[in-house]
């Protein structure tokens, strides 16, 4: 190459290179087109032979291919053909994003390559195949890395022949950006992007698993289950005596749900039994269609709303004493930091063996040694108790986590402040009022919203402790997924969940103004 | 005020009071266990008490000798390093970009990702589940290597970012008027110097896709041979309470514990840093 041509004249080097790019996005483009025509689910849209029961084809692309990877095959597709008209052209900006474009394209040939190879492998093993299979997987993806390395030398060859005019350095600066985010990216598009879209098309859907026939658009059906609540005033069930009956754990009984609810499918998740709200002896039964996931939802809140003020009380405390110097404080740093370490399943495991509900428990021993309780209790399986447990192992687990985050916040308010308020004379609780509070309010802002959005998914702890015997709304998705097999209905959880936590960030950042850039 | 160094000391005695309350209180239920797991059947039914009557290291020995909790052992190291080394990776490169060069569309994208640290990962079980399943790698360690980038990426980006912003520009200005490259100067300049930073978000990254359960345990209902070690731990006799083997539980929880409590003695302060920069800073 030490011919210098002249810029804009098409040179046989560079128009190789721009065909076979453009080769590359049509074929990007044609192999798209021909997956969803050969899709099983697609052809049996078309199939004459099922008569009614063909599946919309709409559907079967929908639930097949989704949207966002089409589009994507499309875009790049597209983008390849243009970019390989202006290698052709010898266009600088161009040849330099084809060269990015297909050094990623290399790369990623290379780690789908090495991932067909190790899949066979024994410790990793998705279809544990013979070698000739494996390497069978791999022989595509390794031809077309191969093909696309080849590439890439030539492109990257062809941005650096002399005689191109030289790129703005804004320019440049830009489409290196861009390029350093293609993994990024990448990656986030696989794994979240394509799954909420997953989600969010299957929550419309009667989709179960085990089964590879095309499911049903079933509209809204999954939402109107989920949110359907029906109040209705109930008495209590009189005992011999005249006054409502109690149950053997102390609680009012209720009459019964009317008939007519109870063949709707409506069941009660609880009762209201408010002084200012109703008499005495009537309650409001709060009844839904899925009464177990709506007393999620009340679980859910109840937990999130308890731990993290308790931790925030807790961890200001723990924050403002750790604050002051003494020694070993790295020490401390460091003890705070162990309960956020420890794995959640282990901690629960941890609290499970401290609350048995012998006297082999130490909380149990230790309440009975000072006379708080006179009998071991049950911590994790009576109802009552079951919730303030879980709630007690998270303020014990994310206090200390609390406490460095408000810590941070503590070290960046000036020592100054202190000094001058002591010289007018104020009091420490003054002081802590006017000074420490106001300054520190960014920083429990952040912490709070932090650790809330994280209560509101609580799933490690329930899950390890109680089971199936109280749900959170993780709790419940993950069974009505994992056990149920329902990946429409669960779809449809998954997307109320979040929808409830983008709920309280978005009051969290009204309410407290957080303002974080 | 000088001489009366006891005086002083005394007057201090309630905060060390406090202080060591938090201190009890923290480390309680560690202490616990690791008394728990050096105990023998009997010692487990009686009374609570703090030191084992006979100490045995039986439990130990069980416990290491237990294949399955073995392999867990193998498969929490492979997926937890693996996906910190992924997210490093992508994540050093995004943030390189986001810390330090001038694009358009810098800010939505740094919004973006700030977004994605705080996504519910919980909402997207279902299309995850799914598409793990289209991939044919679930109830491998590889649906774990695949999925968790979704929580350590957008942390190590948002963390790396913070790390590179705060590095003068001079350097890479000397650097790009000698003529370097973008992969030289990322390479041969800014890396070395983020290299504590890089250690910091590895730490965590780490630590939180070794302590995952949500996904780790969905993903590997069928195949026991694929599950970390939350998800062991958690099955180890089942959810159900009977005839526990506690003493067993203990002794694995302790060795699933101990790396992570070294790991947090020797870098505190980093850990300390770095979660605060993940959250506070930005």
């Amino acid at each position: 190459m030490t011919t210098t041509p002249s810029p804009a004249q098409v040179t046989p080097r560079s128009a190789l290179w721009g065909a076979l790019l453009g080769a590359i996005g049509v074929g990007a483009i044609a192999g798209l087109v021909l997956a969803v025509a050969t899709d099983a689910g697609v052809r049996s849209a078309f199939d004459a032979s099922l008569g009614d029961d063909r599946p919309s084809a709409i559907m079967a692309v929908l639930d097949g291919f989704g949207i966002i990877l089409p589009v994507f095959v499309l875009g790049f597709g597209l983008i390849a053909v243009r970019l390989a008209l202006g290698v052709a052209r010898r266009d600088v900006g161009a040849t330099r994003s084809a060269r990015d474009a297909v050094t990623w394209l290399a790369l990623l040939g290379a780690v789908v390559t090495v991932a067909r190879l190790v899949q066979g492998t024994p410790w990793i093993a998705a279809t544990p195949s013979p070698l000739l299979a494996v390497v069978g997987g791999a022989l595509g993806p390794a031809v077309a890395t191969a093909v696309a390395a080849l590439l890439r030398r030539g492109l990257a060859r062809a941005a650096r022949a002399p005689g191109l005019r030289e790129e703005p350095l804004v320019k440049r600066e830009a489409r290196t950006a861009w390029s350093l985010l293609v993994p990024a990216l990448l990656i986030l598009l696989l794994v979240a992007a394509r799954p909420l879209e997953t989600t969010i098309i299957t929550s419309f859907t009667d989709k179960v698993f085990a089964s590879d026939e095309v499911p049903n658009f079933v509209g809204v059906a999954h939402y109107r289950r989920l949110l359907t609540l029906s109040f209705v005033e109930v008495p209590c069930r009189l005992g011999d005596d005249g006054a409502c009956a109690r149950s053997n754990r102390g609680g009012i009984r209720w009459q019964p749900l009317p008939r007519e609810l109870l063949v709707e499918g409506y069941r009660t998740a609880w009762h209201w039994n408010l002084p200012l709200l109703t008499a005495p002896d009537r309650a409001i039964a709060v009844n839904a269609l899925d009464h177990i996931w709506i007393r999620s939802i009340w679980v859910t809140l109840v937990f999130t709303i308890s731990s993290v003020s308790l931790e925030l009380l807790l961890g200001l405390f723990i924050a403002l004493t750790v604050h002051s110097e003494f020694r070993g404080r790295g020490a401390m740093r460091a003890v705070m930091l162990i309960p956020w370490a420890i794995p959640t399943v282990v901690s629960a495991r941890l609290w499970e063996l401290m609350l048995k509900d012998t006297t082999a428990g130490v909380l149990n021993r230790g309440l009975m040694l000072v006379g708080a309780i006179e009998t071991p209790q049950s911590w994790l399986t009576t109802p009552a108790l079951q919730l303030p447990s879980a709630i007690m192992i998270d303020v014990w687990k994310t206090s200390p986590f609390m406490a460095l985050l408000l810590l941070a916040g503590l070290q960046v308010i000036p020592k100054e402040l202190y000094e001058s308020a002591r010289v007018d004379g104020a009091s420490r609780f003054r002081e802590f009022v006017s000074i420490t509070l106001p300054l520190l309010r960014p920083a429990i802002a952040v912490a709070l919203i932090f650790r809330t959005l994280d209560a509101l998914r609580v799933f490690d702890l329930l899950n390890v402790l109680f089971g199936r015997s109280l749900h959170s709304v993780s709790t419940y998705n993950y069974q009505v997924l994992i056990n149920n097999q329902q990946a429409g209905y669960a779809s449809a959880v998954g997307v109320l969940i979040f929808f409830l936590i983008f709920g309280f960030a978005v009051a969290y950042v009204r309410l407290l103004g957080v303002n974080r850039s | 005020m000088s001489g009366s160094g006891w005086k002083a000391s005394l007057r201090r005695l309630p905060f060390y009071l406090v202080v060591a309350l938090i201190v009890v209180y923290a480390l309680t239920p560690f202490i616990w266990a690791l008394s728990t797991s050096f105990k023998t059947e009997d010692d487990l039914f009686g009374a609570a008490r703090l030191f084992p009557r006979d100490p045995t290291t039986k439990n130990y020995v069980y416990v290491l000798g237990d294949a399955g909790f073995m392999s867990s052992l193998v498969n929490s190291v492979i997926v937890a390093g693996g996906s910190s080394l992924l997210a490093l990776t992508a994540g050093s490169l995004a943030a390189y970009a986001l810390g330090r060069l001038r694009f358009r569309g810098k800010t939505p994208m740094l919004y973006a990702v700030l977004a994605m640290t705080m996504f519910p990962q919980i909402s997207i079980l279902s299309g995850l589940y799914l598409t793990v399943r289209e991939l044919n790698i679930y109830g491998t360690q590889a649906a774990m290597l695949f999925a968790y980038p979704l929580f350590t990426l957008p942390f190590s980006t948002w963390v790396l970012t913070s790390f590179f912003r705060g590095l003068p520009r001079e350097i890479e200005e000397a650097a790009i008027v000698d003529g370097a490259t973008t992969a030289q100067i990322l390479a041969r300049i800014l890396l070395p110097l983020t290299v504590p930073a890089l250690v910091t978000t590895g730490l965590l990254t780490f630590i939180v896709s070794w302590n995952e359960y949500l996904l780790a345990r969905s993903f590997t209902v069928t195949n026991p041979s694929a599950q970390t070690v939350p998800v062991a731990m958690a099955q180890f006799a089942g959810i159900v309470e009977q005839q526990e083997p506690i003493a067993e539980i203990m002794a694995a929880a302790m060795i699933v514990t101990l790396p992570l409590v070294v790991l947090v003695l020797v870098f505190q302060q980093r850990i300390a840093a770095g979660l605060t920069a993940g959250s506070v800073k930005g």
